[in-house]
């Protein structure tokens, strides 16, 4: 099957700046991929070769096997939800949805009736005469997705669709698009920088780091596998063990990564150390643990010590106690490189 | 000293000082537009009339100066709008190199003393041998009309942002789609009011247009001669009146186009 | 149809694909008109004017000569050449000084205290006259100075009559009647250029932050130490740039001088009367650099003390 997007070593400079070296990635049609990482690690400006507004300095954007080396904006079949919505403040909501089909010269009763059916889509019936000003924040970002729906995009393409919205929205609306894409049965593309997000949403994930893609894969992949210390660092907050560590801890002399949760406090265990702070989360306790005669101090988030979450229900030491770690020997993740 | 503490007495009558400082001269100009005394200024007026007005209206030597105006005044701000709403456009697209000097170059003719376009301006007719006529006065007027226009268009079209025009892109309309759907609708009140300041700058000019105007009059100018050589006082007054409001009033609906927008327009004069 | 993407549909599409793949292509034809008007009809101006001001005349045909010469920027040095451009920059210092005192109540009062209706009321009250006609605000202040004009009227009114004599009695400044004297020029610049010291002004005081007044007041000190310390260095910047267009403007105007004050000219008259009548070009030219050299030192002075942030 030919996939949706494919990425053939493109790279975009903006003068001595790699925003995208040397990228390789293919989206399957029907997925639900996220590209996630930090701001400035190039993922914003891969969607943006996507939709058309950057060019490629080298390589090859490719859309269901099209190279879209000379099709502008314009003309290709891909969608985008604005990240500040970029909803039309002259326009009514209806509109603002019809837009697409005004355009394409689509007539206005068509038209308007279809931007009806869009907005019911996005349970935003009756709201077609009111101006985008009248609206809350979700109800925007509802009328940006009506309105990139319109005109039934192969692939559609959300940069940071949750990131104005509050902590109780975004929830709900994570629900929604994720069955709005089910139904739909397009293929989504999404940006964000929130690893939560991305692997609560996404079939897969690639995880972008200073214009490169880390690593791509499923989220329990990305989770689980991190291939390197960044992805392990950036997804979740493992700790990451310097390859000395690893050895001290009964692993090959190699970088590998040590999930927090899959600590288990024991009364006689591999390691021993010493309680330096406690933080409540709710679901469970993180405790900091500085582990006694290490080679060197793990490089992780925390200087010097090792994340443990204690389970909600669990007793948990007090700081200054002496406690023993331990771990399932599949659980300490050995990383294919150091980078 | 708190902010939302009563202004000091002190400052209160000064600031309002001020501002009747500013506002009551012109009060003044109508006043005597209405004086029976036409060899003098003097104040308070002996008596009070209305027929200055039909006087002026029944003067021929001020309908050409002020058809001259207008035209030169419609003619400098169109030209005005176009230059300068390109410039604008060009400006909201991309950074690149040379923005700065651009933008300095822009301002320059009304950041130096009209005096120095004018005279630089008569240089170059001079050197070119270029005979005056209204093209001369334009010439100048468009010049230092540019940037108010260009004032207003920037400040939109930042206010518009890049997105809104790449959503336009996005949902399959063309540059010329999106110039007639998006940005005209959204550009229109602020080059209104841009057009209306330029015409309305235009309309007072008079340091400029006396170095390239020659013998030609427009409005100001006439008014100019009125002062230094007055023959009937009161009917200069009532053209004072006329050149106030039509100055004035687009001033004032420029303002309204463009309130409530973090760029009310004028601030560039 | 293919699946990526829709046909091009006419030459609307076509042109947007065009300069699509040049993006740069279409920013210079923006560009183009507007910097080949300015390049051409401004810049090249200014060249015909430094140009001419290195050519001289002939002191007998009265014609151009077009060689380079210094003999024209020789000839401003000649004293009475020279006193017009002192009196005009001691002008322009007088107004700017004077506009700053009287500028400063109005703007922090608009920048602190009014709010709501009283912030457009102001904003109006300070905008109108800066746009309204000029030559019209000249002329008001003609009927005001005038000798049969409302001040003589309200002077004697009070009492005041031989108040008014003894200053117009003044060497120098005084004069015939107010509208003949540098009295009158004075106030009328002080008038018309006003409003263009308070916005810059307003602007810096507005972006002084209420809590460093209040921080001020707590450590103790006093309105008038709050004034003095904290409030006037941070309106320092909008005062050297309202200051930039108070002195400019009057450095180069000619009209106030010539409608109200004495017959002695200012570098505008010398520069307006010298290409007229006499047509003298060349030592117009010249005496047109004049303000621009100075404005060029003044901004320079004005830039390192950070004016350009509250312009």
């Amino acid at each position: 099957m030919t996939p949706a997007v494919e990425f053939q070593s493109v790279s975009r400079h903006f003068g001595a700046v790699k925003a995208v070296d040397r990228v390789d990635l293919t989206i399957a049609e029907g997925s639900f991929f996220a590209m996630l990482g930090p701001s400035g690690s190039g993922k914003t400006t891969c969607l943006r070769l996507i939709s058309g507004f950057e060019m490629p300095t080298s390589g090859a954007v490719r859309i269901f096997g099209e190279d879209m080396g000379m099709v502008p904006p314009n003309r290709r079949h891909v969608n985008t939800v604005f990240q500040d919505y970029a909803l039309f403040p002259h326009m009514n909501v209806r509109d603002n949805v019809a837009y697409g089909l005004m355009v394409k010269g689509v007539d206005r009763r068509s038209r308007e009736a279809r931007a009806e059916e869009m907005l019911s889509l996005v349970k935003l019936d009756g709201f077609g005469g009111r101006k985008p000003a009248q609206l809350s924040g979700g109800q925007r970002q509802r009328v940006a997705l009506a309105r990139a729906l319109v005109n039934e995009p192969r692939v559609l393409l959300l940069d940071e669709p949750l990131g104005a919205l509050d902590l109780k929205l975004r929830e709900a609306m994570q629900d929604e698009l994720k069955s709005l894409q089910q139904r739909l049965g397009i293929t989504f593309v999404f940006v964000t920088h929130d690893q939560g997000e991305a692997l609560s949403m996404a079939d897969r994930v690639a995880v972008f780091n200073e214009g490169r893609v880390a690593q791509v894969g499923t989220p329990s992949e990305i989770y689980e596998r991190p291939a390197t210390r960044f992805v392990a660092d950036f997804v979740g907050s493992s700790n990451v063990l310097a390859p000395e560590v690893t050895e001290a801890f009964g692993g090959p002399r190699a970088w590998a990564s040590l999930r927090p949760e899959a600590i288990r406090l024991v009364s006689g265990g591999r390691v021993r150390g010493t309680v330096t702070g406690t933080r409540y989360l709710g679901a469970g306790t993180r405790l900091e643990v500085r582990a006694g005669a290490l080679p060197g101090p793990p490089s992780g988030e925390h200087d010097g010590g090792i994340a443990v979450l204690v389970p909600a229900g669990a007793a948990v030491p007090a700081v200054g106690a002496e406690v023993a770690l331990d771990w399932d020997a599949a659980a300490l993740h050995v990383m294919g490189d150091g980078a | 000293m708190h902010s939302d503490a009563r202004p000091p007495l002190a400052l209160t009558l000064a600031a309002i000082g001020g501002l009747l400082f500013l506002h009551l001269p012109i009060v003044l100009i109508f006043l005597y537009a209405f004086t029976t005394e036409d060899r003098s200024y003097q104040f308070p007026p002996p008596g009070l009339t209305t027929e200055w007005f039909a006087v002026a209206w029944n003067r021929e030597d001020i309908w050409p100066p002020l058809y001259l105006s207008l035209r030169v005044a419609a003619l400098s701000s169109g030209l005005a709008l176009v230059l300068g709403t390109l410039c604008a456009a060009a400006m909201a697209r991309a950074r690149f190199f040379g923005r700065d000097t651009i933008s300095l170059l822009v301002v320059l003719p009304i950041a130096l003393p009209g005096i120095i376009t004018g005279m630089s301006l008569r240089s170059a007719f001079a050197i070119g041998d270029i005979p005056f006529s209204t093209f001369t006065i334009v010439l100048g007027h468009a010049t230092f009309c540019i940037v108010i226009v260009y004032n207003n268009a920037v400040a939109r079209f930042r206010r518009l942002g890049a997105s809104m025009l790449e959503a336009s892109a996005d949902l399959g309309a063309n540059s010329f789609q999106t110039f007639r759907h998006v940005i005209l609708p959204n550009l229109g009140s602020a080059l209104l009011a841009g057009g209306m300041l330029a015409f309305a700058l235009s309309f007072d000019e008079v340091i400029v247009t006396t170095f390239t105007a020659g013998q030609q009059s427009t409005l100001p100018i006439w008014m100019l001669n009125e002062l230094v050589r007055p023959r009937q006082r009161p009917v200069t007054n009532v053209v004072a009146i006329v050149v106030f409001v039509a100055t004035f009033l687009p001033i004032l609906a420029a303002y309204y186009l463009t309130r409530g927008a973090e760029e009310t327009a004028g601030g560039g004069k | 149809m293919s699946d990526a993407a829709h046909p091009a549909r006419g030459p609307g599409d076509r042109l947007t694909a065009h300069f699509w793949r040049r993006p740069k292509l279409l920013t210079l034809l923006l560009l183009l008109p507007p910097l080949l008007w300015l390049g051409v009809v401004y810049i090249g101006s200014l060249a015909a004017l430094l140009l001419q001001s290195f050519y001289s005349i002939d002191p007998f045909s009265g014609l151009v000569v077009p060689e380079f010469t210094l003999k024209t920027y020789g000839e401003l040095l000649i004293p009475s050449n020279f006193d017009i451009i002192v009196r005009t920059v001691a002008m322009a210092a007088a107004v700017t000084l004077a506009a700053a005192i009287l500028g400063f109540p109005i703007a922090f009062f608009a920048a602190r205290y009014a709010k709501g209706r009283w912030k457009a009321v102001f904003y109006l009250g300070i905008m109108l006259p800066l746009w309204s006609s000029y030559l019209v605000k000249v002329y008001a202040w003609k009927l005001i100075l005038a000798k049969e004009g409302i001040i003589t009227w309200a002077a004697e009114g009070i009492g005041a009559g031989n108040l008014l004599n003894a200053v117009l009695a003044l060497p120098v400044i005084g004069g015939n009647s107010l509208s003949t004297s540098y009295i009158g020029t004075f106030l009328v610049f002080l008038y018309v250029w006003l409003p263009y010291m308070i916005l810059p002004m307003q602007a810096s005081l507005e972006r002084v932050p209420t809590s460093m007044l209040e921080a001020s007041a707590d450590l103790g000190a006093s309105n008038w130490r709050t004034l003095r310390s904290v409030i006037l260095p941070l309106a320092l910047p909008g005062v050297v740039a309202g200051s930039i267009f108070t002195f400019s403007l009057t450095l180069g105007d000619y009209i106030i001088p010539q409608i109200v004050g004495s017959s002695r000219f200012f570098i505008g008259q010398a520069v307006y009367s010298l290409q007229g009548t006499a047509g003298n070009i060349p030592l117009a030219a010249a005496f047109a650099v004049v303000p621009i050299a100075i404005m060029l030192v003044y901004l320079t002075i004005a830039r390192k003390m950070g004016a350009f942030d509250a312009l």
